[in-house]
C-alpha cells in the first residue's frame, strides 16, 4: 500500500464515520433552527434509534427477508419510535416552557438526556450489546483501496437521507413553513400557520435523521451500549457548529468534515489524539468563521 | 453484623466482568456464613459498590465503605487504574484490602501494608506473552495497542521491553481511548505497516472491536492480548469469525486444570452458569479476607490486618496461598489461551524468563 493508497483510504475512512455524524448533526440544527434550543438529548434519541433497529433485527427471523429488505424495514422502524419519542418530549417538556428563558429549556434537555440514557440501561441492561450485521461480507478492491458494502450502505444511505431532506424543506409547502417559523415564530403565527406542529415536525424529522444514522452506528461497529449516545451527540453537536448551525447543508458539511478530520488525525498523528486534533481544527476554524462553515447570521434574527 | 466491602464495574461496559467477580464473592460469603458465624453473635455481609470502572467513581465507593465501621476487609477493584487511588483511601483506614484481578505492579511497589492481590502482575503477563509470540507464534514484526489506562499502558510497556529484548522489531506503539468506537483508521496505518502480530493491552469491548475491525479492514497478522479480553463476550462481539485464532494471555493458569478447584467450579456453574475469567480470583480474595476476620476473632480492623500477616500455606483454589512483603501472591503463573471454534481453549502456562 503506498503513501497515495493508504491517504485515499483514510479518506473513505473518516467518510463513513462523517455520514453518521452528518445524519445526527442535521436534528441539533434543525431544531436550533426552528427554536433556538440546543437538544442535548438528541445523542439519546440516535441511540435510542439503534436499539430501535436492533430490536427489529431481533424480531425479525434473520435469514428470512434478503438483507436489504432486512435493513429498509430496521430503518422505517428505528425511524419511527424516534420520531415519535422526538414529537412526544417536545410535547412533554420543551413546550410548556417555550415562553421561558432560553436556558430553562436548556437544563431540560439535559435533564431529558439523563433520562433516557437510564431509561435505556433499565430497559436493554447496561452491558454492550452485539449488533447482528445482516449484510453480505462484501469487499472490493480499487486501486489499492478497499472498499466494503457496509461502507457503501453507510453513505448511499446518507447521502439519501440528506438529500430528501433536502428537498423537504427547499421545495414543499411544510419545508416553507419550516423556514418561516425558523425566521420569526410569531409572525408565523399571526398568519396561521401551526407554528406547534410545525415544530413537532422539525421534531419527528431531526429524530427520525438521528434514527437512522443510529442503525448505521450499529451495523458499522457491531455493539452498542446505553451511553454511546452521549459521545456521538456531542461530536455531532460539534459538527453541527463546525458547518453553521441552523444550516442544514451545513450540517451535513460539518458531519463529513469532522468525521474527515478525525479519521486522517487518528491515521497521520496519533489514534490518541483524534479528538485533540480535531477539535484543535475547529477552534481554529471558528476563530476565522465565527458562524461555521456555511453559517448563518444567527445574530441578526435575535 | 461484620461487613466485607466489594467494589467492581456492575454497569457499563466491563459489567459482565464485574458481575463474574460479583458471583464469586458472594458465593464465598454464603460458604462462609453456612460454616457457621464468622465471629461470634455476628452475620457476615457483603456491601456490593459499583465503580463504573472510572477511578473517581472508584474512589467515592472507597471513602463510602471506610466510612462505615462494620466493613474490615475490601475485595477490589478490579481495573488498575481504580484499584490504584483507592488502596491509598484503604491504607489511610488501615483496611485490609485484597484485589481479585488488578495486575498493574506499581501498585504493591506503593508500599501500602493493607494492599494484597491474588493474581499474577503484568511484569511477569507482558514478558510472558512476548516470549510466547516471539518464540511459539514466530512474530518478528510486532504493532502494540493499548488502552491508556493504568493496567493497559503498563503492560503493553512490560511487553513491549521483552520484545526489544528478544529481538522483535516494534513496528509502533499507540493508544486508543476507552469508549471509542472507530479504530478503522489507526488500523489502516497498521495494515500499510505490514505486522504479522497485533497486540493489545487493555478489555474485552474495545478489544473486540480491533478484532473485528482488524479482520473487515483485511490487516494481516494475528491478534494478541492480556487478561483483559478474556471474557466470552469478547467473541460474541468481535463475531466468531473473526476471533478465530486470536491469543490471550491470563494472570493465572486455567481454573479447569486445577484439580483442588473443581468443586467450586461446579458449585458455580450450577448456581450463575458459565464461570468468568474473574470469578475464581474474586472467590479466592474473599476467602482469605474471611479466613483473617475468623482468625483476628473481633470486629477490628487493625486486628484483621494483623491476622492477614499471619496467614501462611491458605488452602486455595489454585493450591496453597501466600503473599510476599509486597502483599502478592505466590501463585503467579501465566497461562494462555486462544479462540477455537468459537470458544476459549487453553494452550499452555507460559513461563517469563
Amino acid at each position: 500500500m503506498n503513501s497515495l493508497q493508504l491517504f485515499f483510504q483514510q479518506l473513505l475512512n473518516g467518510l463513513t464515520l462523517g455520514a453518521i455524524y452528518a445524519l445526527i448533526a442535521l436534528g441539533y440544527t434543525m431544531v436550533y433552527g426552528v427554536i433556538q434550543l440546543i437538544n442535548f438529548a438528541h445523542g439519546e434519541i440516535f441511540i435510542v434509534g439503534a436499539y430501535a433497529a436492533l430490536t427489529v433485527i431481533l424480531l425479525v427471523p434473520f435469514a428470512a427477508p434478503p438483507w436489504w429488505a432486512l435493513l429498509l424495514l430496521c430503518a422505517v422502524g428505528a425511524a419511527i419510535v424516534c420520531a415519535l419519542l422526538g414529537v412526544g418530549i417536545e410535547r412533554a417538556a420543551y413546550r410548556p416552557i417555550r415562553q421561558s428563558p432560553r436556558l430553562n429549556a436548556l437544563i431540560t434537555a439535559i435533564g431529558m438526556s439523563f433520562f433516557l440514557q437510564n431509561a435505556l440501561m433499565l430497559l436493554y441492561g447496561a452491558t454492550d450489546r452485539h449488533f447482528p450485521n445482516p449484510l453480505p461480507l462484501l469487499r472490493w478492491e480499487l486501486a489499492g483501496v478497499t472498499v466494503s458494502l457496509m461502507q457503501l450502505v453507510a453513505w448511499a444511505t446518507g447521502a439519501l437521507c440528506m438529500i430528501g431532506l433536502q428537498t423537504l424543506v427547499m421545495s414543499t409547502k411544510i419545508g416553507m413553513a419550516m423556514r418561516a417559523t425558523a425566521q420569526d415564530l410569531k409572525a408565523c403565527a399571526l398568519l396561521g400557520i401551526p407554528v406547534d406542529r410545525i415544530i413537532a415536525v422539525t421534531f419527528a424529522i431531526g429524530s427520525a435523521a438521528a434514527a437512522v444514522g443510529g442503525m448505521l452506528f450499529g451495523l458499522t461497529y457491531g455493539t452498542i451500549n446505553f451511553h454511546d449516545g452521549y459521545l456521538m451527540g456531542m461530536k455531532a453537536f460539534t459538527a453541527a457548529v463546525l458547518g453553521g448551525i441552523g444550516n442544514i447543508p451545513g450540517a451535513m458539511v460539518g458531519g463529513l468534515v469532522l468525521g474527515l478530520l478525525e479519521g486522517l488525525g487518528a491515521g497521520y498523528l496519533s489514534a490518541q489524539w483524534k479528538n485533540v486534533f480535531a477539535f484543535v481544527i475547529l477552534v481554529i476554524l471558528l476563530l476565522f468563521k465565527p458562524n461555521g462553515l456555511l453559517g448563518e447570521r444567527v445574530a441578526d434574527r435575535a | 453484623m461484620v461487613k466485607i466491602g466489594f467494589v467492581a464495574p456492575l454497569t457499563g461496559d466491563q459489567a459482565p466482568h464485574g458481575q463474574d467477580m460479583l458471583n464469586g464473592a458472594r458465593l464465598a460469603v454464603e460458604r462462609a456464613n453456612a460454616q457457621g458465624p464468622v465471629l461470634p453473635g455476628f452475620r457476615l455481609e457483603l456491601v456490593a459498590l459499583d465503580d463504573q470502572r472510572n477511578p473517581t467513581q472508584a474512589v467515592s465507593a472507597a471513602k463510602k465503605l471506610v466510612a462505615d465501621p462494620e466493613v474490615v476487609a475490601v475485595i477490589g477493584h478490579l481495573n488498575s487504574s481504580c484499584t490504584m487511588p483507592a488502596s491509598a483511601i484503604y491504607h489511610q483506614a488501615r483496611l485490609l484490602q485484597i484485589t481479585p484481578v488488578s495486575s498493574n505492579p506499581q501498585i504493591s511497589r506503593q508500599g501500602f501494608d493493607t494492599f494484597h492481590r491474588t493474581c499474577a502482575t503484568d511484569d511477569l503477563q507482558g514478558p510472558g506473552a512476548a516470549l510466547f509470540a516471539t518464540q511459539e507464534l514466530g512474530a518478528k514484526r510486532i504493532f502494540i495497542i493499548d488502552d491508556l489506562t493504568t493496567y493497559g499502558r503498563g503492560l503493553a510497556n512490560e511487553f513491549k521491553k521483552k520484545l526489544q529484548a528478544l529481538g522483535a522489531e516494534v513496528l509502533g506503539h499507540e493508544g486508543i481511548t476507552q469508549g471509542d468506537k472507530d479504530f478503522v483508521p489507526l488500523l489502516t496505518k497498521v495494515k500499510a505497516l505490514g505486522p504479522d502480530l497485533v497486540y493489545f493491552a487493555g478489555m474485552f469491548p474495545e478489544g473486540a472491536l480491533l478484532i473485528k475491525q482488524k479482520a473487515e479492514a483485511g490487516v494481516g497478522g494475528r491478534f494478541m492480548g492480556g487478561d483483559g479480553l478474556f471474557d466470552p463476550v469478547l467473541i460474541d462481539l468481535a463475531t466468531p469469525q473473526a476471533a478465530e485464532g486470536v491469543y490471550l494471555t491470563t494472570i493465572g493458569s486455567d481454573i479447569r486444570q486445577v484439580p483442588t478447584a473443581q468443586r467450586f467450579v461446579a458449585e458455580y456453574e450450577t448456581r450463575f452458569g458459565p464461570i468468568g475469567a474473574y470469578s475464581a480470583y474474586a472467590y479466592e480474595a474473599t476467602s482469605i479476607a474471611v479466613w483473617a476476620i475468623r482468625a483476628a476473632g473481633k470486629k477490628d480492623r487493625a486486628a484483621v490486618l494483623a491476622a492477614m500477616k499471619t496467614l501462611k500455606d491458605f488452602p486455595g483454589l489454585f493450591g496453597p496461598q501466600n503473599f510476599d512483603e509486597k502483599g502478592d501472591s505466590l501463585i503467579r503463573d501465566v497461562g494462555v489461551f486462544t479462540v477455537a471454534d468459537g470458544k476459549f481453549a487453553f494452550v499452555k502456562t507460559a513461563s517469563w524468563e
